[in-house]
């Protein structure tokens, strides 16, 4: 049986939030070292993959391999149901036809608890290897995410160019056009404010804005995002969390399809 | 047909007269005789020729396929029908010398011997083959060389008998044979090409061109002919009286009993006189059965009138204009049928409108007939038909998918049905970047 035990009910909130405006169903997949998540959205060109590792719950308890296949949507009204800082405690059997959510405010001993139904979802498991990326850039997550809306009303692709200099957003749309430039800064006195450009290489790809959007909806969950770019792979964009759990976004670079 | 008969037929059994052709030999050993790659066959053929008669193989005018024709140098040509038996009726001959039939009749010989004599020069034919020979008109033989090749060739030369004959002779080597030995077949053509050609004369020379009027002018007197002692039965049935039959509108259920025979394409018209023969026997038998189905009609509806009242030069003319397509299907080169054809519509020798808008008249009735019929076919068919329980399983099963997917559809929620305006060109997915895990189980 699983039974694991979230200090904060925000964190699975903002997992889910950022995830199900991409997928609709997924397996959660429980097992020993915690619970992990893997799917990709509908056309296929975008994948998320979140690991919440065992070391985030305590107590965490998977005794076997257990895939809980859950629609996103229903999650989301449940987890609704948890205030900010409540507990919560997973909990399903060995072969569950149901999930079970309890949340608990531990000022008032208020205790709720909800079952959801679980789904057989038949998805395919794709191996993503380590890569070494030609340029990893840091920044915060505020930043990503007006870069990436300010362009959006402009255009629906952008290309991030990642040079010696720094990094260069840069759209070109219907209206006009618009590049939003950072240079790799250290702000002492404020680090999470800093945006550090681990460069070996210099590369220059162009994603979809509207993906890129979308990702920024898990902006909540970390206060720094991480971008790692090389030429012909996807991107990767990582919101990391707290005891090494992470929420990762693939997406397919636009290739020789010039606008 | 009894003209086409050499002798008269003898009162025993051995009705027709053998006629094999000469490389035939005929079998004499009492034990069963090896099978023959050249089996007798039976023939009828016409009596009274010369005795040069002899069998050549020429094209046939209108398929191009070499033919056998029987030719005798005084009566002209003759060209072979095949009667044969319904392929699993098993039928074969049994053929007698006559030397065997009279000596058994005469008696003078021991009982014994006649015997031996008969069983000894009999012969058994395994297919019960019988070839008629009927006389063909020497112009259809020569018809294909008198043609345009193709239909675009409009403009024909005039020419003179010499370089017909010698275009006859370079399309069959027969043809060089027959006018070598048979001198008098190039008058016998020549008579025949003034009737269907246009001539100039040159000189002393006579130049000849194929006139399609004139053709058209003889293919309609020998239709004439033909329809004169009425047509014969088979064809009659088949092409006239199905043609021709008005269906009754106020009765739905009788209707469906009725044949609806269009009328039939040329090509079914060669096939062979049993094929003809056959299908003719079937079809008295069902419009026997139609026929007493009106009656009853009548009695019960008292429906005496049918709603189309067919005049009385229709049926002529159907005859004639079956007897024409019969002519043009089966004698005539196919680049000709076609100008034959519509030189016949705009020719005023012969005027078939009355007839085409008669048919018409006929067709739009059966039509109506037959909608009539489909609509009660599809009452009874609803009621009838059970829906099996497959079916409405796998109904149920494709709503029960479609309601799923509406609901997953609502469920969507917004950032996913934004996503999907996304444009992903030039976008790999995933799989081209990764790769697939096997499943865990």
């Amino acid at each position: 049986m699983l039974e694991a035990r979230l200090q904060q009910a925000d964190v699975m909130k903002k997992v889910v939030d950022a995830i199900k405006d991409l997928v609709q169903d997924c397996n959660f997949d429980c097992n020993d070292s915690g619970i992990a998540l893997q799917a990709m959205d509908n056309s296929h060109v975008a994948l998320v993959s979140m690991m919440l590792r065992s070391e985030s719950f305590s107590p965490f308890r998977c005794d076997r391999n257990i895939a809980l296949g859950i629609n996103l949507g229903s999650l989301t009204k449940v987890l609704r149901a948890a205030a900010k800082d409540d507990q919560l405690t997973i909990k399903a059997e060995d072969v569950p036809d149901v999930v079970n959510l309890v949340f608990e405010s531990g000022e008032q001993d208020r205790i709720s608890e909800y079952d959801i139904k679980l789904m057989d979802i038949d998805q395919e498991h794709l191996g993503i290897p380590e890569t070494e990326y030609a340029a990893t850039i840091q920044m915060p997550v505020a930043e990503f995410q007006r870069i990436c809306r300010d362009l959006s009303a402009l255009s629906e692709s952008v290309t991030i160019e990642c040079t010696k200099e720094g990094v260069k957003f840069s759209s070109q749309g219907d209206i006009g056009s618009g590049s939003v430039q950072l240079r790799a800064t250290s702000n002492i006195e404020k680090a999470e404010n800093s945006v550090e450009i681990d460069l070996t290489e210099p590369v220059a790809l162009t994603f979809s804005l509207k993906y890129l959007v979308n990702f920024c909806k898990a902006s909540g969950l970390s206060d720094r995002v991480s971008l790692h770019l090389s030429s012909e792979v996807p991107l990767l964009v990582e919101y990391p969390m707290q005891n090494n759990s992470y929420l990762r976004f693939y997406l397919a670079p636009k290739i020789g399809d010039e606008e | 047909m009894a003209r086409t008969r050499s002798k008269p037929a003898p009162a025993a059994a051995t009705a027709e007269e053998l006629e094999s052709t000469t490389e035939v030999p005929t079998a004499t050993a009492k034990s069963v005789p090896p099978p023959d790659k050249n089996r007798p066959k039976l023939f009828l053929l016409p009596k009274d020729t010369s005795e040069d008669s002899r069998i050549v193989t020429l094209d046939n005018p209108a398929t191009g396929a070499p033919s056998r024709y029987y030719f005798c140098p005084e009566k002209g040509f003759y060209e072979f029908t095949r009667i044969a038996a319904p392929k699993k009726d098993c039928r074969s001959w049994l053929i007698t010398s006559e030397e065997s039939l009279a000596s058994k009749e005469s008696g003078n010989g021991l009982t014994t011997d006649s015997e031996n004599v008969e069983l000894g020069t009999g012969y058994v034919v395994q297919a019960a083959n019988l070839f008629i020979a009927t006389p063909i008109d020497l112009l259809f033989l020569i018809l294909p060389v008198l043609a345009p090749k193709n239909m675009k060739e409009t403009e024909q030369h005039f020419l003179e008998l010499f370089d017909h004959l010698e275009a006859l002779s370079t399309a069959s080597r027969q043809w060089k044979a027959l006018f070598t030995q048979y001198p008098s077949l190039k008058a016998m053509i020549e008579k025949k090409m003034v009737a269907i050609c246009d001539t100039v004369s040159v000189g002393d020379d006579t130049m000849y061109r194929i006139s399609q009027e004139k053709l058209l002018a003889l293919l309609l007197k020998k239709a004439e002919r033909v329809c004169k002692n009425g047509l014969p039965p088979s064809l009659e049935n088949k092409f006239i009286k199905t043609a021709l039959e008005v269906p009754i509108m106020n009765i739905k259920r009788e209707e469906s009993s009725l044949t609806v025979v269009s009328e039939n394409p040329d090509s079914q018209l060669s096939t062979t006189a049993t094929a003809i023969d056959s299908q003719s026997s079937t079809e008295t038998v069902s419009t026997a059965a139609t026929s007493v189905i009106h009656e009853e009609v009548i009695k019960e509806e008292f429906i005496s009138t049918p709603s189309l009242v067919t005049p009385p030069e229709i049926p002529r003319l159907l005859r004639l204009r079956t007897a024409l397509r019969y002519l043009a299907s089966s004698y005539l080169p196919s680049t000709l049928r076609t100008s034959i054809q519509t030189l016949l519509q705009s020719s005023n020798l012969i005027d078939f409108t009355p007839l085409d808008t008669h048919l018409a008249a006929v067709a739009k009735l059966r039509s109506e007939a037959a909608a009539l019929r489909s609509i009660s076919d599809n009452i009874s068919r609803k009621r009838g038909l059970e829906e099996d329980d497959e079916k409405i399983a796998e109904r149920e099963e494709k709503k029960r998918k479609k309601e799923e997917e509406e609901k997953k559809k609502k469920t969507e929620s917004r950032g996913i049905k934004q996503l999907k305006k996304a444009d992903t060109s030039g976008m790999k997915k995933m799989s081209s970047f990764f790769t697939k895990l096997p499943k865990k189980t």
